[in-house]
């Protein structure tokens, strides 16, 4: 393994968060300065139809992450995640449901732990 | 490595905006590959930055386009260990059964947002033997013990896998293909002024 500019660690987000409405907060620009992956959970308004099958892969993608040791953090909140990963066998991951703002946001990603992945 | 946390609070979509607001009925979004907003995803070696891949979020965000993140094809089948492929050795049943199942499922989503009038264009990324848009990579005698000369020639005109699926199962469903292109960070003479402008291209029709 040669190594690369990768920061091992990666936020699941709520789209709405991705792409927050004007003044609201910009939770991709937060990870992206903080130097975090974002793996961007289906939008709220979604069916249950559309959204189990992305949310079964995002499960399988989070799953080879953990196996490796990468920092995975949930911001946000998306209905479903909870059962995919568990149907893997995984907890939901630590977790800020509703950042008021960049400052909260940017707190919670200091507190966590540095990511040895392997 | 991650970079520091700025003093200064992050520019909001709102500051970067120049277009309508996202939240009018009819959205503009942009199906973007996996590993544009997640290096972390890339082959070892690949990863051209921590997480996010500013440039394209930059140019979506100036003209109001929203996010979509598809899924990475390669992560889930072959892992964080993968080494570096060409089409030819992805190309299997089996994993074109896996990029079946993840198209279906971008699909799905693809299918709701035209249905409820949103405009949509593809983001992929040239050179991938996955999501190339009209560069993939190819080389028929690639395998064995994973040893080739750098420079070695397999950047071909094409597809990507998941592309090609993902294209087929709209077509399936009727719904119609979107414009398409692909940021070009891993090709040789990247230019990040030509990317931007070719970017620019697919999301102004």
């Amino acid at each position: 393994m040669e190594g690369d500019a990768r920061g091992s660690r990666i936020a699941l987000v709520a789209a709405e968060l991705v792409n927050p409405p004007p003044g609201g907060l910009d939770a991709l620009g937060v990870l992206d300065a903080a130097g975090w992956g974002v793996m961007q959970l289906p939008a709220a308004w979604y069916d249950d139809e559309v959204a189990a099958p992305l949310l079964e892969q995002i499960a399988e993608q989070v799953d080879e992450f953990a196996r490796h040791g990468y920092d995975i953090v949930q911001v946000g909140d998306r209905a479903g995640l909870a059962e995919a990963l568990a149907a893997l066998g995984h907890e939901p991951p630590p977790a800020i449901h509703a950042p008021r703002d960049a400052a909260e946001l940017q707190a919670f990603l200091q507190s966590r732990p540095t990511t040895a992945p392997r | 490595m991650a970079r520091p946390m700025p003093d200064a609070p992050p520019v909001t979509m709102a500051d970067r905006a120049t277009g309508a607001s996202i939240l009018e009925s009819v959205a503009q979004v942009a199906f973007v590959a996996h590993c544009l907003l997640n290096q972390n995803a890339k082959v070892d070696g690949g990863a051209r930055c921590p997480g996010v891949y500013s440039p394209l979020v930059e140019v979506l965000r100036e003209r109001g386009w929203e996010l979509e993140q598809m899924p990475c094809p390669e992560l889930a089948f072959t892992g964080l260990n993968r080494f570096w492929a060409v089409r030819e050795q992805l190309d299997t049943l089996a994993y074109r059964r896996h990029c079946a199942r993840i198209a279906s499922a971008v699909a799905g989503a693809v299918a709701a947002r035209v249905a409820r009038g949103d405009e949509v264009v593809l983001i992929g990324l040239e050179g991938s033997p996955s999501m190339g848009v009209r560069v993939t990579s190819s080389d028929p005698a690639r395998g064995g013990r994973p040893e080739w000369p750098d420079g070695a020639p397999e950047l071909t005109p094409g597809r990507g896998i998941l592309v090609e699926e993902l294209l087929a199962e709209l077509e399936r469903r009727g719904v119609p293909a979107p414009r398409a292109g692909g940021v070009t960070h891993v090709l040789p003479g990247h230019d990040p002024a030509v990317e931007r402008d070719a970017l620019l291209a697919v999301l102004d029709g």
